[in-house]
């Protein structure tokens, strides 16, 4: 079997990338792509502890961290829908309206 | 390619303790999966490469569509009720993972599991029926 | 696994029950009748709070039990938190019946959006469990984003939605990899079930030190520390909240600036001072153990976040000039306060810290809003020039609300603060008191900057006598009345505190 360690690797290294992409990129949709990326790294990690400790709890959380994700998404396009209607750009350098 | 399935369902077949020789065995079906994936369109479109006439004319460059002349361009803006279904699609899609579970033991929690689901159930109706009346899943 | 083990008891989320079928409720009557009249939908909102106020108070007891397989547990923490989100939404619900019909925005949803938010605070509060704190704080949140953005047209309030979205949702990746940390750090073969989530069975494993991994206990704590940190607002993870109260529509912003953070605060105190705190006690004797460890490096962490919250608050509030942002700034500050009872590992004086901030807070923004006008327009503090004499009831209320957020003795605001100094100086945070004393004194310059400007600055142009809905001036006068009750005659509120029920005094007792 593949030792828990580089399950918990993979999933922190998804987790970095994602959180290093929220950063770095200025789309909205990518950065929210990033997120999703982070919380399936999260997801990972869960699985791997859960598989190796012969657990289903950790399973279940895997469950619910993806309705909630799912969720998450549809509030979030919507959000970023109404954005794009008004103001016709996704990039995060122009929302500067409420800036000091 | 009938050698490497009958790899596969060996390696398939085998007892899980035997596979834990070395860490990554257990994988190696996925491994011939994936090498037999990569390798498959390579020898279709080296083949095929191989073997046509090449012809360009303006009917074979043109995208195609089933067949039909294409109307307008492919990267049209889409009309915003594209995402709205979307997004309703998304929720009640994802919402259905909770069955898994209850059905796989449906016989052990009997009458208390099918109420609880009819709850369950009930609450995604109402949102369901929110938004039908709101409009949400009207076209025009 | 037989249902009778699951130890289903609807009277322990009887609250909770009450609040979502109020937003159902709603939400169908505005199904079937195509646009529900504001009245209807306040009135349903309201009877629906008062009817959770009831079930909280039938729960009351003493008593600390655990339903649904410890997902739930009701003991008087619980209770006292619920109390405050009802407190909250009702004076949320009396600001804006007449708000949400002079903006022409949807009523039905407004309100059923409060409720389920609501709904998702109730269940933070009552979480025994790591995954039912992650599914209120998420209920909560999602409402939230959607109330942020509630001014559809309005540039401002889609940015603060877009923001309020994309940082909340990064913090809760945070929080999350905290929580899956630390599930893997309670793994022990010899006991059933062999890995948990749940506060309980976590605080014993770590008592007795029977730990998978004790870095991996550190590292998930540390995340979970940053995932509550920014729901918190506390620097230096408050960037998001001046930008985001500010955007917000105004009742809105009262909502998020009270509700969410003190729904936050509640788990946040959940799983700290009740679960990682109470593991390790003082004077236990256990010096190298990761649990003490953990102890250890949490308090300084959090005496540092407390630190950072309360000077950078008041330090950037000062130099505000829009009244909401300068609040917000406020709000970040006031955090800070409350983290001081956090790292005294004192929940009663968070509590009482947090009751009082709400009430003061909501009526301060209910004058706010009232002075804004249609579409948030009027929020500068040029604009509040000279407004004292031309109104004179809604410039009183405002300047009380914002003395009491300084801390002026016989009002909640210095009672708040008084507690959480006190209990953080018997801790021996001394130099923690001494900083948050001097950052109270600073706050006094910018809060009077308004009073001043009210009552001695020339008046403004354009200022219009506002019209007071009725449901408004219900609503201040509440909040007028807390907060002297609670800065005058605060000893029964305070008695019941002193007499609550938590796990650590349960465990106590034993």
């Amino acid at each position: 079997m593949v030792p828990l360690s580089w399950y918990l690797g993979l999933s922190a290294l998804l987790f970095t990338i994602g959180a290093m992409g929220v950063f770095i990129k200025r789309n909205t949709i990518t950065i929210f792509l990033c997120i999703e990326l982070m919380l399936n790294g999260v997801n990972l990690t869960l699985v791997a502890l859960s598989g190796f400790f012969g657990d289903v709890s950790g399973q279940l959380f895997v469950f619910m961290v993806i309705a909630v994700a799912a969720a998450e998404a549809a509030v979030g396009l919507a959000i970023i829908i109404s954005i794009f209607r008004n103001r016709e750009s996704l990039n995060v350098d122009d929302a500067d309206t409420l800036k000091l | 390619m009938i050698q490497m399935m009958a790899i596969l369902l060996q390696a398939q077949s085998r007892p899980p303790a035997a596979q834990s020789d070395a860490p990554i065995f257990g994988y190696i079906p996925i491994i011939i999966f994936f090498l037999i994936a990569v390798l498959l369109p390579v020898v279709l479109l080296g083949v095929s490469r191989l073997l046509h006439r090449r012809v360009f004319e303006r009917e074979k460059l043109m995208p195609y569509e089933c067949g039909i002349d294409p109307i307008g361009d492919a990267r049209e803006r889409f009309s915003v009720r594209f995402y709205i279904v979307a997004m309703l699609f998304l929720v009640f899609d994802v919402e259905v993972v909770f069955l898994f579970p209850w059905a796989v033991i449906y016989d052990k929690l009997a009458l208390f599991g099918l109420v609880e689901m009819l709850i369950f159930i009930g609450i995604l109706v109402v949102g369901y029926y929110y938004a039908w009346r709101k409009g949400a899943l009207e076209w025009a | 696994m037989q249902p009778g083990q699951l130890a289903i008891d609807f009277h322990a989320i009887l609250p909770e029950i009450i609040t979502v079928l109020a937003a159902v409720l709603i939400m169908m009557i505005d199904a079937f009748t195509r646009r529900i009249n504001r009245r209807v939908a306040g009135a349903v909102a309201l009877v629906g709070l008062a009817g959770a106020a009831a079930a909280v108070v039938s729960l009351w007891g003493g008593k600390v039990e655990s339903s649904f397989s410890g997902m739930i547990v009701t003991d008087d923490f619980r209770l006292f938190f619920a109390m405050i989100f009802i407190i909250v939404t009702f004076l949320i619900v009396l600001i804006s019946l007449r708000w949400v019909e002079d903006e022409e925005l949807p009523t039905g949803e407004y309100f059923m959006l409060l409720m389920f938010a609501t709904t998702g605070m109730l269940l933070m509060s009552a979480a025994n469990d790591l995954v039912m704190i992650f599914l209120g704080l998420e209920t909560t949140s999602i409402a939230t984003y959607v109330l942020c953005g509630y001014r559809r047209r309005d540039l401002r309030s889609n940015e603060s939605a877009v923001k309020y979205f994309i940082l909340g949702s990064f913090s809760t990746a945070f929080l999350l990899y905290g929580i899956a940390f630390i599930y893997g750090a309670s793994y022990d073969p010899n006991l059933s079930p062999v890995a948990t989530t749940n506060l309980q069975l976590l605080k014993e494993r770590l008592a007795s030190d029977q730990l998978f991994s004790g870095p991996m206990l550190l590292a998930g704590a540390a995340m979970m520390l940053v995932g509550f940190g920014f729901k918190v607002a506390t620097a230096p993870f408050h960037i998001w909240s001046p930008d985001v109260y500010e955007g917000a529509p105004t009742p809105v912003t009262a909502f998020l600036s009270t509700g969410s953070k003190a729904a936050a605060f509640a788990s946040f105190s959940r799983v700290f001072i009740l679960t990682f705190f109470a593991a390790a006690p003082v004077a236990s004797g256990m010096t190298d153990s990761a649990v003490s460890a953990l102890r250890e490096v949490s308090t300084n962490a959090l005496m540092v976040m407390a630190i950072l919250t309360m000077t950078i608050g008041n330090l950037v509030a000062i130099v505000q000039n829009n009244v909401k942002r300068m609040l917000a700034y406020s709000s970040i500050a006031h955090a800070g306060y409350a983290l001081v009872g956090m790292v005294a590992g004192d929940w009663r004086a968070v509590a009482f810290y947090l009751l009082s901030y709400v009430v003061i807070n909501i009526g301060a923004f209910a004058v706010i809003e009232v002075i804004a006008r249609r579409g948030d327009k009027r929020t500068e503090i040029a604009d509040y020039s000279g407004i004292g004499f031309q109104t004179l009831g809604l410039a009183a209320a405002l300047s009380l609300f914002l003395l009491s957020l300084a801390g002026i003795p016989l009002t909640a605001g210095f009672m708040a603060k008084l507690l959480v100094f006190k209990s953080a100086w018997a801790a021996g945070f001394h130099v923690l008191v001494v900083i948050g004393v001097i950052n109270s004194a600073i706050s006094w310059y910018y809060y009077l900057r308004v009073i001043v400007a009210m009552f001695f600055r020339e008046p403004a142009t354009g200022f219009q006598r506002p019209v007071l809905a009725r449901s408004l001036v219900a609503g201040l006068v509440l909040a007028i009345l807390g907060t002297l009750y609670l800065g005058i005659l605060p000893g029964r509120v305070l008695d019941a505190l002193e007499k609550a029920s938590d796990i650590m005094t349960t465990a106590a007792r034993r």
